[in-house]
């Protein structure tokens, strides 16, 4: 468990860094992300070291995302000005995505 | 004197408190509104309005717990390692599919909302909508969005295509059970996969690596299209 931590914070480390020498206009997480599937995909880490410490995480996210949507009270001012542009351009913009995807499956996938 | 409730404990401990009464409600009741992570921020926000202590008070713990985003990205690299063995045969018309369903769902957001006169921080923050909250986050600060208005919409699209994604795609004609599961991934994220995970284990799959495959198209692209949007329409 706490060598997959290690291993998790180790790639963000590496993105973070290589965010910060590229100056690429991307998260470092997003970086570490993509580092740490061609690692594994390359076998240079194995996946039972980091699987018990991702899998953690992963179980817990919504837990960390909470606080983000409590500062939502500080907005509420804007939220109430803009809440019809918002609430039809989502609601339009996620019906779109969600068929938009699903019918080029359904007529090009490969049924398993 | 500082107030009680001006240390990192205070909102560390009322968000984990929160969280668990959540949960067992959400057991209690099952339907997408009653979903945890809505439940704990509105019972939070009201906790704070009627004791009158001002987010900043709280986000000195809450920054603790939204810290760990960082590294949960990163654990979908390792997800994502995970699933694609499962659905390797599929690969390309899987890709191709989430890729144009991700893409469209940033232009339609940013379009529609500019056309309807939401000022260009509104449109930077709800551009990401579709993709998983940490990454969605991360996007957000980087085009110059609200975080924290950023989190909110894409916990409620996340709700709203978990409550109402299938019946939606039921209705306009599809049946292909890998193809709705992919579908709520790529628009509704890891709340939306949960309810693909109901229509079986490997539409779950596709879900969960539609999510992940759509995030980390969406952090590459999303500056570039809001610019061409912001060029056409502002």
């Amino acid at each position: 468990m706490f060598k997959g931590v290690l291993y998790l914070f180790l790639f963000l480390v590496f993105g973070e860094i290589i965010v910060h020498l590229f100056n690429l206009s991307i998260a470092g997480s997003i970086v570490g992300m993509v580092a740490i599937f061609i690692a594994l995909k390359l076998k240079v880490i194995k996946l039972n070291d980091v699987k018990p410490a991702s899998d953690q995480f992963i179980k817990y996210m919504v837990l960390f995302f909470v606080p983000y949507g409590v500062g939502l009270m500080t907005f509420y001012d804007i939220l109430k000005m803009h809440w019809i542009a918002i609430v039809i351009s989502t609601v339009l913009s996620t019906i779109i995505t969600l068929y938009v995807t699903a019918i080029i499956l359904q007529k090009f996938g490969k049924d398993e | 004197m500082s107030e009680i409730y001006e240390q990192p404990l205070f909102g560390i401990f009322i968000t984990i408190l929160a969280f668990q009464l959540s949960k067992i409600i959400a057991r209690k009741f099952k339907f997408a509104v009653f979903n945890p992570v809505l439940l704990s921020v509105v019972s939070i926000i009201c906790f704070l309005v009627i004791f009158k202590i001002d987010f900043e008070s709280y986000n000195i713990g809450g920054q603790y717990l939204g810290f760990l985003l960082g590294p949960t990205v990163v654990a979908l690299g390792v997800l994502f390692y995970e699933k694609y063995e499962q659905i390797k045969a599929n690969i390309l018309p899987f890709v191709s599919a989430v890729f144009l369903g991700g893409t469209l769902s940033i232009i339609s957001v940013s379009t529609i909302a500019i056309v309807l006169g939401a000022p260009e921080f509104i449109l930077k923050s709800i551009a990401p909508k579709s993709v998983t909250t940490p990454i969605a986050v991360e996007i957000s600060k980087i085009i110059g969005g609200v975080p924290y208005i950023t989190a909110g919409i894409v916990i409620a699209v996340g709700i709203f295509g978990n409550a109402f994604g299938s019946a939606i795609l039921r209705a306009l004609g599809i049946k292909n059970k890998n193809a709705i599961g992919a579908a709520l991934g790529t628009a509704s994220h890891g709340i939306g996969t949960a309810r693909a995970l109901d229509e079986g284990k490997l539409p779950g799959a596709y879900g969960g690596l539609a999510m992940c495959i759509n995030g980390f198209l969406t952090a590459i692209f999303t500056p570039y299209i809001i610019n061409i949007v912001l060029t056409l329409f502002a």
